[in-house]
């Protein structure tokens, strides 16, 4: 009786102080911020490598290392169906910052393109400044002990330029999805087979997104591979990053840009491979390592949000016009072949609903009886104007131009996705938003909005979320608002 | 024995479970300032020529956004770049709403959200309620439906005015350009805004969710103790629009600062405890029995941007910088003319070679950190701005600048535990900053966004760079 009463004393007051938040510690929640991280991610990209560089599209991203130890950024290039068809290694002496414009990939073939021939590319073996401080000074740029111990050689000289096969394979595989030769395992599909067999979407501009890790050494194995989890991916928030959409037109050029997004490891740090405890339910590469021997959380990453709430103007030729970046989460895991990619190309969106600037709300075509209809499927990476009534509800009458979405991305689950358990050990099902033991996680995305104006008024946000990646997923139908939080 | 034994285990069970970050994957429930929904938004820096025609002048505008389905109040406050909070108004939102607010309307026209032709503009609660069918989680609430809404919000929301009066806005004009306003314990010679940005209003904006539709600003006790809510509902973006085709043809846009009350919820006035160790408003409330009455998470000090400075065909960068206010409110003659020139405690700018460089310090051989820059509660510079350290020699044309904006602390904030350069048991907290990077070139290319940020709010302010490594937050 006494311990009981002890016990339920104690329960007593620590319910008494737990007040929120309950934690004020860095890099100890799963909210996206805007803050060094592990792995950064350019939502979506689009370069037109036909054209000279005067007039072409492009994307460029800046990788930062904000630590004084060198980093190695290891960027994966992915179709808009999620193969990984480019990975290439970005070695940053202590604070170095890098950039990279995709149409020098795309079309000169040449990564970090140097100052003249022979000297592209980024290596170990660069100059470290001396600095009039120490708090300002670089280690030296095999100072990182998380390195692998080939990082020394591997890194040496990255390549800057590779070879023209290759780019015409990327070329190739970023407009139309098919490779040109058997390189990549997958050999170009029969002329007439539609979408079987191809690896992405058909579009004349180079289109996909990019993934920025932190990583131990400088290798050319992708986060699609088990390999790539338990020897190169490291933990540490050191990176931070930019991008820039440049439309070059002549006189009514524009350009958009924003922050990529900062994904950080938690918890941060430890040697690659290694196996440490999160809290996190899923991550973000969590689709990626069903084949590990026991941890799906090995990566440590943050995982993205579902339901977004985008502002939306479409105000005719004079006026404003948005369209949206949407980036979503993959269906496939590390075990997916050829022929299973076109699964990416239209993964299911759970429910969109238009608001205008006087609140009223539609939804796909007339009302339903039983279940709501759903918007078009989406491939991982679009860019898309909401004015497209496919993809968004129609406007509604009232003659608005303005207004917003709300957008609950989730897929409806995959098998390539974890299962996880939520602390303290209630099985959860993302799915549905119900706590039993089955059932399939919700999946990840990420929006940008982008505006534009005759004839270069031009911005882009990031779209609000309406919760952080461990928020329960919405249920199609319930009332739309903010993800709940422990004090409703 | 056993009882000790177990509540050991109780207590180590505990303590190892606690350890496994993250602490938390809750919603609302950590120090990082996210892109979610908000109870408070800043717009950190705007600015207006309201002498120019709208067809060119520049000009700031922003939209607030209610997520739920409940109505909302917003209030606006208008700050001038030396903190002082010149304009309030308010802004109904039914469920589900969205107002955008061009700033340009309000200085140039006096007008706050102008109506359809003929009509006076302004919010209200009489606004009517649509009946949305399907789905039904989209239909807003009854515009009375806020439980949280004080009994005066029916009478003080029912005609949000649209209209400023005429010697109002000579005085918002005067104020947020030369910082000269009328007022007697704030004369001409103790201003409220400085003078060094020419014809153009520059101030920053704060809004906040509140339970009804008085004027009253931070600056007053009401206004935490009566008004300030705590619902993380609103959503909010911003865009500076330059439509000037001389000078060039762009905007640039961004998310408003998100900041949340954590915990959420409760009515106004309601005094929760909060583990934020101070809060966004933390200047505010030295007269509270609890500073952290009005939860709002706190900002960060030390920022890391980007820049580029490519000459006259290129990209070049600008920072927005956004800086808690030095001085306590209750004194207007010294309070404002003290967030004139607020002390930067760090700044360092490497280029693409991580070759570092310093503000040179007036006789002082050699590079050295120069200890006092200085820089008011919101500006807008060029990289090439004296108070920025100088470009390297290298000829690189970019790199990044480590800005800790952290003023070494003001008697007039709470200290629950020493910010000031580590975690000991005495110094005042850090103060708190944010940095929007606006890169442009040519006139047409125009790109905006957050810098990152150190660490949260909440992580210890850094030490000075000659003493310690630059990095990420521990």
């Amino acid at each position: 009786m006494r311990v009981s009463a002890f016990l339920l004393a104690f329960l007593f007051t620590t319910s008494i102080f737990a007040a929120n938040p309950t934690t004020t510690s860095n890099d100890d929640s799963c909210d996206i911020a805007v803050q060094p991280a592990a792995t950064l991610l350019l939502p979506y990209f689009e370069v037109d490598f036909k054209s000279p560089q005067s007039t072409a599209v492009t994307t460029l991203f800046t990788v930062t290392n904000v630590s004084n130890q060198p980093q190695i950024a290891h960027v994966t290039l992915w179709t808009d169906w999620g193969f990984p068809a480019l990975t290439f290694s970005i070695f940053l002496t202590g604070y170095d910052v890098q950039g990279i414009n995709l149409y020098d990939v795309f079309a000169r073939a040449i990564i970090a393109p140097g100052s003249g021939p022979g000297v592209s590319g980024t290596s170990i073996t660069t100059t470290v400044p001396v600095n009039p401080t120490s708090g300002s000074q670089p280690g030296s740029n095999t100072s990182n002990p998380r390195f692998l111990s080939n990082a020394a050689t591997v890194c040496a000289n990255l390549p800057g330029v590779f070879t023209p096969s290759l780019m015409v394979d990327l070329q190739q595989i970023f407009t139309t999805g098919i490779p040109v030769d058997n390189a990549y395992g997958c050999p170009p599909p029969p002329p007439g087979t539609g979408a079987a067999d191809r690896l992405g979407g058909v579009h004349s501009n180079a289109i996909g997104y990019a993934t920025i890790d932190v990583a131990a050494t400088c290798s050319v194995s992708t986060p699609a591979q088990s390999a790539y989890y338990t020897g190169v991916l490291l933990y540490d928030n050191v990176l931070t990053g930019d991008y820039q959409q440049i439309v070059p037109r002549s006189d009514k050029s524009y350009a958009q840009g924003g922050p990529l997004v900062h994904i950080r490891a938690i918890p941060e740090g430890g040697a690659a491979g290694s196996l440490v405890a999160t809290n996190l339910p899923y991550t973000f590469y969590d689709r990626y390592t069903a084949g590990l021997p026991s941890n799906r959380n090995i990566d440590r990453r943050q995982p993205l949000p579902s339901a977004f709430a985008p502002r939306f103007i479409n105000g005719g030729p004079n006026g404003f016009n948005t369209s949206l970046k949407i980036w979503r989460e993959g269906i496939l895991g590390s075990d997916a072949v050829c022929k299973d990619f076109v699964r990416n190309s239209a993964v299911p969106v759970v429910e969109a609903v238009r608001f205008d600037e006087h609140e009223n709300a539609t939804i796909f075509v007339p009302p339903p009886i039983l279940a709501p209809p759903q918007p078009l499927p989406t491939p991982l990476t679009m860019s898309v104007s909401t004015a497209n009534t496919s993809f968004f509800p129609p406007f509604t009458a009232s003659g608005d131009v303005g207004g917003w979405l709300y957008l609950n991305l989730n897929n409806g689950g995959s098998n390539a996705y974890s299962v996880s358990i939520v602390p303290p050990g209630i099985p959860r099902d993302f799915r549905t938003n119900t706590s039993t033991t089955t059932g399939l996680r919700q999946s990840q995305n990420w929006v940008i909005t982008s505006m534009f104006a005759e004839p270069t008024y031009a911005t882009e946000a990031t779209a609000l979320a309406l919760g952080n990646g461990c928020s329960p997923s919405p249920k199609a139908g319930a009332q739309i608002a903010p993800a709940p939080n422990p004090n409703p | 024995m056993k009882i000790l034994t177990f509540v050991l285990l109780l207590l180590l069970t505990g303590t190892a479970s606690a350890a496994t970050p993250p602490s938390t994957i809750a919603n609302d429930d950590s120090c990082d300032v996210a892109l979610l929904p908000a109870a408070t938004l800043l717009l950190p820096y705007f600015e207006v020529d309201f002498l120019s025609p709208s067809t060119t002048a520049y000009t700031t505008l922003f939209t607030v956004q209610n997520t739920t389905a409940q109505p909302q109040i917003a209030r606006v406050t208008l700050w001038t770049d030396w903190a002082y909070p010149m304009l309030t108004f308010n802004i109904f939102l039914t469920g589900y709403d969205i107002q955008s607010i061009n700033l340009w309307d309000v200085f140039a026209r006096g007008v706050i959200a102008p109506g359809a032709p003929g009509q006076p503009g302004g919010t209200s609660n009489r606004t009517a309620v649509p009946q949305n069918f399907w789905p039904p989680g989209a239909q807003p609430l009854q515009n009375d439906q806020n439980p949280h809404f004080l009994a005066d919000a029916a009478t003080t929301c029912a005609s949000n005015p649209g209209p400023i009066d005429a010697a109002l806005l000579a005085e918002l004009r005067s104020a947020f350009t030369t910082g000269n306003i009328s007022r007697p314990d704030c004369m001409v010679a103790n201003k409220v805004g400085s003078n060094n940005h020419g014809a153009n209003a520059v101030g920053y904006a704060t809004i906040d969710v509140v339970a009804n539709c008085n004027a009253n600003s931070p600056l007053s006790a009401f206004y935490f103790d009566r008004e300030l809510l705590f619902d993380n509902v609103l959503l909010g973006d911003a865009q500076h629009l330059s439509p000037n085709s001389v000078t060039g043809n762009y905007a640039g846009g961004n998310p408003l600062v998100h900041i949340r009350a954590v915990p959420e919820g409760g009515a106004a006035g309601s005094v929760v405890a909060t583990d934020l160790p101070y809060t966004f408003y933390d200047l505010y409330t030295t007269g509270a029995a609890v500073r952290t009455q009005d939860r709002r998470q706190p900002l960060p000090s030390a920022f890391m941007t980007h820049f580029i400075e490519g000459g006259t065909a290129a990209f070049n960068t600008k920072l927005q910088i956004w800086r808690e206010a030095l001085a306590a409110p209750t004194s207007c003659p010294i309070a404002y003319s003290s967030n004139a020139s607020v002390e930067i405690a760090d700044e360092v700018r490497f280029d693409e070679h991580e070759n570092a460089t310093y503000v040179p310090c007036a006789g002082i051989v050699g590079e050295h950190p120069c200890p006092n820059p200085l820089l008011a509660s919101t500006s807008s510079h060029p990289m090439t701005y004296e108070l920025f350290p100088p470009a390297a020699t290298s000829g690189d044309i970019a790199g990044w600048i480590y800005l800790n904006l952290n003023n070494r602390g003001s008697s007039a904030y709470s200290s629950t535990r020493n910010y000031g350069f580590g975690s000991t048991v005495v110094g005042r907290r850090q103060s708190q900053g944010w940095v929007v990077t606006s890169m442009f070139a040519e006139g047409r290319f125009a790109v905006e966004m957050d810098a990152p940020a150190v660490g949260n709010g909440c992580s210890p302010a850094p030490d000075l760079s000659t003493r310690a490594a630059i990095g990420p937050a521990p």
